[in-house]
């Protein structure tokens, strides 16, 4: 074939990039997109204009292992700043005692304060919240009934109860996450009254990240994922604090 | 969505080696990005593996990123459907072992992750203000072509699907493809 042909190249960069190739051609013109320039150029045109179509796709949540397998594929596993906290807490634990003692807690309160410290503590010392995601569920008289708050790479989520719940014998308050898209997926269950805590299957940053609302339904027993929630009782905003 | 202004400033830190950045990257851009590998090879194992690849590539060659000539989600979203179409053409085993999954429910993609291809096509049209242009090409053209671009059909399935010989389809995409870019090219 004649590569020297701009309408040939075109055609070609738009196949390549629509994506009707087959694995040979897509490789072979792999091979005279890095030989030729002019190729490179033919299909950089064309992924100017195909890619605004990706954009109604609805973006999915990959696990927490993606990004663990990319770290450790750049290199990256002492990317502290950006590590969870609870990592790197449980790690740092048995030594803090023993070697670091004092230097190592210091060190530790400022990388991640939420870790070590009450929140209220860094509050008062810092005149700011830490970044958190905060959910305030109302009734359906507007009434708020429960604020739930998780440090943004925390895995604890805790709740306040503004209003006791009446629930039924047997039966338990399930919290869930509505994100923007897909279905709703179970967080975890929150008690009637007072104040409580669970853990979340990931941190927060990951769960909650594109969870604009939050729910509470009464169900039989805490739901599992992928289950579908009763009526819901309580609803509210999921929002970030920072 | 963060903007496309503050991409190009992680990208360019990612660019020096800052690993804070590239994790903000990521974390601003992998859920879209999931979306799109997520249609194409239809697995969430096989998607991840994708993005994984895709975010690796993108470490490597963030310094070569030139903000002049691309957008960074397009610069993203074009190493991840790169990677998510060889991913597909590289055996049709994995395809069929996809579609089991699906059907025994092993590894289940959702059918909200699924959705119709067209209805994304009409929807990107529609907020790019090109759906006029877009409903002026024929009703099936318009199906396969969104089955190709969103799902990443191939010539043979799309004949398939249509149940027109391979030649017959091959024209008929390019030409839809034609129609497509006198579109798009509106946005320019």
């Amino acid at each position: 074939m004649n590569y020297d042909r701009p309408e040939l190249l075109d055609r070609l960069a738009a196949e390549y990039v629509f994506g009707t190739m087959s694995a040979r051609v897509r490789r072979r013109f792999q091979k005279i997109q890095r030989a030729l320039p002019a190729a490179q150029q033919a299909v950089h045109v064309w992924e100017q204009r195909l890619t605004p179509l990706a954009q109604s796709v609805p973006p999915a949540q990959p696990s927490a292992a993606a990004w663990a397998a990319i770290d450790r594929r750049t290199g990256g596993q002492a990317s502290r700043p950006v590590a969870p906290a609870s990592a790197w807490f449980a790690w740092l634990k048995p030594a803090l005692g023993v070697a670091f003692g004092v230097l190592a807690t210091l060190g530790l309160i400022r990388l991640y304060p939420t870790a070590v410290v009450p929140v209220d503590q860094i509050v008062q010392q810092r005149g700011t919240l830490p970044e958190s995601y905060v959910g305030l569920l109302t009734d359906a008289a507007n009434n708020p009934v429960v604020l739930a708050s998780s440090t943004r790479y925390g895995r604890t989520m805790s709740i306040k109860i503004l209003r006791k719940v009446d629930v039924p014998p047997g039966k338990v308050l399930q919290l869930w996450a509505l994100p923007k898209e897909g279905a709703a997926f179970p967080l975890g269950v929150v008690p009637s009254e007072g104040k409580g805590s669970f853990q979340m299957a990931d941190t927060s940053e990951k769960l909650l990240s594109s969870v604009p609302r939050l729910a509470v339904s009464v169900e039989d027993a805490p739901a599992r994922a992928g289950t579908a929630p009763a009526p819901y009782l309580l609803t509210g905003n999921c929002v970030k604090l920072w | 969505m963060i903007a496309s202004a503050d991409l190009q400033q992680l990208l360019a830190r990612v660019a020096l080696g800052d690993r804070v950045a590239f994790r903000q990257l990521y974390d601003a851009t992998a859920p879209s990005l999931f979306g799109v590998a997520l249609r194409i090879v239809r697995q969430r194992d096989r998607a991840e593996e994708v993005l994984q690849d895709a975010f690796v590539n993108a470490w490597n060659r963030a310094a070569g990123y030139q903000a002049a000539l691309s957008q960074p989600m397009t610069w993203l979203t074009a190493i991840v459907r790169n990677r998510a179409l060889d991913e597909l053409r590289s055996g049709a085993r994995h395809r069929a072992e996809s579609l089991e999954d699906q059907r025994s429910g092993t590894a289940p993609v959702h059918e909200d992750e699924r959705a119709n291809p067209l209805k994304l096509l009409e929807q990107a049209a529609d907020a790019l203000a090109i759906r006029d242009c877009l409903d002026t090409i024929d009703g099936p053209q318009r199906q396969c072509l969104a089955l190709v671009y969103y799902h990443g059909l191939s010539h043979s399935e799309v004949a398939g699907h249509v149940g027109s010989p391979i030649g017959s389809v091959k024209v008929w995409l390019r030409r839809g493809l034609e129609k497509l870019k006198r579109c798009l090219e509106l946005l320019a």
